[in-house]
């Protein structure tokens, strides 16, 4: 026997129909027996299913067998409560489910791992030297296992039929006893800040992939926005020691929801973190080159960055309600008591809704909202969601900033308290205080 | 000239005319060759000369497109014969080629030709759709000729409805000289001698499709025959409609399984109600999609991200729904939907060709997930 014979057998793959000769079992049909080298086969010789020449083979390797998925692959139960979304408002709901009912089935469709984290920590967790893995309380197979749900990773939820109580996933379609929308919102990114040039941080993986592309060394960083997220933000990465640009349409930051007195403080908080605020314009184009991104204003400014960051709101994904003829206002429009949708057998809580048209993007309702869906679906007595006017916390950590109550741009603020450090405002109506505000700490008071 | 022409398209009843002539030509002359078609080979291009007269093949082009018609001719074909109603799609889309190419060459008289079913041709689109996905790699190759036209070469392992003197239109990557990738071209391959046939094994099914192998080498494309150049903006303009235009197959098995069912309902009803699909609940979920594909069929060319993911969902639903019509067919007929010569089993791989054909609920699946998933910066792609 020659060295040749004493390599292992090979496989070779047709490149027109992906059929594979195998050196070992030949192709008898064709004239060759067991055992053909690919070298030795006539040039005349022709692919069994499809007729190209062995000039049209490759080399094939088979590929290394994928990794088993984390989570057991259950079939998910056709009298299932299905959930779609696990972020903190799908995992909510599971916990108050299984807190009444340890028996239900519930399947859990994710886009994501499903990992349990709390979101607002992405926002002040870069100055603190975290990761993305550390920031996972529980992963979600683990949460699964825990709670005894189905839970379908890396899945879209691409289609919903009222009707026929089906949902239909990028891995197969079901039929559900119960349908609960808890998808969130998304980043609503304007045409000039382009998806793979911009990093948004309203998950979990987002802001890992920021964090990496940021770590080891001071960047500079462009936020676009100066919203809540983006005030936070330019806070978190100016702690962290990069060199911050925020840019903003309005002249100040959070100009659009704070009277100017707290405008003014919070822009000379972020002055002294030396954060650089570009108000009064828009982003224009953000363009890649080789050490960065360049930033071209609407002013005609332009800036050379290592990394952007959208914070330019967050929009509710419409065509899944549409499609499955939901009333839909700036979300899903929910009832207010009962977060049903208007259509039988589908609730929806979380970022995704809107009640009487307005969003309401805070964490505190969530449990709120997930208690009185559970009992409804269970048939459990519950007095109902009752909304509110969440509190307005600004994590920035040197100047908390609080808003509570309902306030009306139209009405003017009183000042109740002021002094270098400390900033204390209401509005009133007929005498009621309607609305407070507070910017900074409030000063202690010594012991009597 | 096609005799609707006259007609206006938008009218209801001239709608429900070409439907009823469809129809006849389905029910009467197509349903007694279904058999022949399937397992004999009998490729039926008198039945497609009959429909391209009564109209059924060109509703969606013209002045006054209607996508919903000539998915539901391909419905009211696919009902009684599945292969047949493949051969209307192909010839459908191949026709959607012609009419949008803007080559004076490939419209008049010969475009003619082909909608009122006087010349055949079909689709070689498989391979180019799954490599412009990136699910494998693109089968022909294309070379400037130096002349303004190209050489094109290489292997395409199954095309339907061809057959010498039909053609396809068919993609291919384009290469120069250095053997760097320079595009695509699209172009209409006219099955001519400078063209090798190559016959195909034997299927389970589907026999009368008249599907061979090509082997091109050096077949030449000159400007007469090129249907895009480049081709990925003609391929993105195209493709929902080319999918959508599928959905006919779909419904059309499906609500012959369904006709299936009722057959037998008087004699094996007390049985079959320990079945679960019943008829009403397939005849509920055959609604939802035709009422469904009605709607999209109005924008074909609608070119967001949220009509392909609508249009991609119904396909894929379309075909999971045909297998389970299918199969339930064949539990609620038994032994006589066994027969060899039963509808109902061959409804079985004519609803499996339907989830297999590209796009195949797999890759219909995969494009879903490509198409949600959000960018990230430096190439990395993730979940939302």
């Amino acid at each position: 026997m020659s060295d040749h014979d004493q390599r292992p057998w090979r496989q070779y793959i047709c490149l027109a129909c992906g059929l594979i000769y195998d050196e070992e079992q030949g192709d008898p049909d064709g004239g060759l027996p067991p055992g053909t080298r690919f070298e030795d086969i006539p040039d005349d010789w022709e692919c069994p299913l499809c007729g190209v020449g062995k000039g049209d083979f490759e080399l094939y390797e088979p590929p290394a067998a994928a990794p088993a998925p984390a989570a057991p692959a259950v079939a998910p139960s056709r009298d299932s409560i299905v959930v779609v979304g696990a972020g903190l408002a799908g995992w909510s709901l599971v916990e108050a489910l299984r807190a009444l009912d340890q028996e239900v089935p519930i399947t859990l469709v994710t886009a994501c791992q499903g990992d349990i984290y709390h979101k607002p920590e992405l926002s002040v967790a870069l100055s603190r030297g975290l990761r993305a893995p550390a920031l996972a309380r529980e992963s979600g197979a683990d949460a699964a296992r825990r709670l005894g749900v189905t839970l379908l990773a890396e899945t879209f939820a691409v289609g919903i039929s009222p009707a026929l109580r089906q949902l239909r996933t990028t891995r197969g379609a079901f039929t559900y006893r119960a349908l609960v929308l808890a998808h969130g919102a998304r980043p609503a990114l304007p045409p000039a800040l382009p998806e793979p040039l911009c990093w948004r941080i309203n998950h979990l993986h987002g802001w890992g992939g920021l964090q990496a592309a940021l770590d080891g060394a001071p960047r500079r960083v462009a936020v676009v926005g100066a919203g809540m997220i983006g005030c936070e933000l330019a806070e978190d990465l100016a702690h962290a020691g990069h060199a911050v640009t925020l840019i903003d349409q309005q002249s100040g930051p959070l100009a659009g929801l704070l009277p100017s007195p707290a405008v003014d403080r919070l822009a000379r908080h972020l002055d002294r973190l030396g954060v650089t605020f570009l108000g009064d314009t828009g982003v224009a184009t953000v363009t890649a080159t080789a050490a960065g991104r360049t930033v071209h204003l609407e002013d005609g400014r332009s800036l050379a960055v290592d990394q952007v960051v959208a914070a330019t709101g967050l929009v509710t994904e419409s065509r899944l309600a549409r499609q499955a003829g939901l009333a839909f206002e700036r979300g899903i429009a929910v009832s207010a008591d009962t977060l049903a949708t208007s259509v039988d057998g589908i609730h929806a809580l979380g970022d995704c809704i809107s009640i009487d048209g307005a969003p309401c993007r805070f964490i505190e309702p969530i449990p709120r909202q997930a208690e009185a869906i559970a009992h409804h679906l269970l048939d459990r007595p519950h007095p109902g969601y009752r909304h509110r006017a969440p509190v307005v916390r600004l994590k920035t950590r040197q100047l908390p900033i609080v808003l509570r109550g309902a306030p009306d741009p139209a009405l003017s603020w009183e000042v109740e308290h002021e002094n270098d450090d400390y900033l204390a405002l209401r509005q009133c109506r007929d005498g009621e205080t309607t609305a407070s505000l507070t910017v900074g700490r409030p000063p202690r008071r010594d012991a009597a | 000239m096609n005799s609707l022409q006259s007609l206006p398209a938008e009218a209801p009843d001239h709608a429900d005319a070409l439907l009823e002539r469809v129809a006849d030509i389905a029910d009467g002359p197509l349903a007694a060759l279904a058999y022949r078609i399937d397992q004999e080979g009998h490729y039926p291009l008198e039945i497609m000369r009959a429909l391209g007269e009564a109209g059924g093949l060109d509703a969606h082009l013209g002045e006054h497109p209607r996508f919903d018609l000539a998915i539901g001719a391909m419905q009211r074909v696919a009902r009684r014969c599945g292969t047949t109603g493949f051969l209307v799609w192909a010839h459908q889309v191949c026709g959607l080629y012609m009419a949008r190419s803007g080559n004076p060459a490939l419209a008049g008289a010969r475009l003619d030709a082909h909608r009122r079913g006087a010349r055949f041709g079909g689709t070689a689109l498989s391979n180019p759709m799954k490599a412009l996905s990136g699910i494998e790699r693109m089968a022909l190759r294309a070379r400037p000729d130096g002349h303004g036209g190209y050489r094109v070469s290489g292997v395409l392992p199954w095309v339907s409805h061809i057959a010498p003197g039909q053609y396809c239109g068919a993609l291919a990557q384009v290469r120069d000289d250095r053997d760097r990738i320079q595009g695509e071209i699209m172009f209409l391959l006219e099955c001519d001698d400078q063209v090798e046939l190559r016959p195909c094994p034997t299927f389970s099914g589907m026999e009368g499709s008249s599907t061979w192998g090509i082997r091109l080498q050096d077949y030449p494309v000159g400007a007469e025959r090129l249907i895009a150049d480049p081709a990925r903006p003609f391929i993105a303009e195209v493709r929902a409609g080319f999918i959508l235009l599928q959905a006919g197959m779909a419904l059309g098995v499906a609500q012959g399984s369904l006709d299936s069912i009722l057959e037998v309902e008087g004699q094996l009803g007390h049985v079959n109600r320990f079945l679960d699909q019943r008829p009403d609940t397939l005849r509920a979920e055959l609604e939802d999609l035709e009422r469904r594909a009605g709607l999209l069929a109005a924008t074909p060319y609608d070119d967001s991200r949220d009509y392909l993911l609508d249009v991609l969902d119904l396909r894929t639903q379309g075909a999971d729904f045909a297998l389970r019509a299918a199969q339930s067919a064949m539990l609620h007929q038994g032994a006589r939907g066994y027969a060899l010569s039963a509808a109902a089993q061959r409804r079985l791989r004519e609803a499996q060709f339907v989830a297999i054909v590209t796009p195949a609920i797999k890759h219909l699946r995969w494009e879903m997930d490509r198409l949600c998933r959000e960018q990230w910066p430096a190439g990395e792609e993730t979940s939302a």
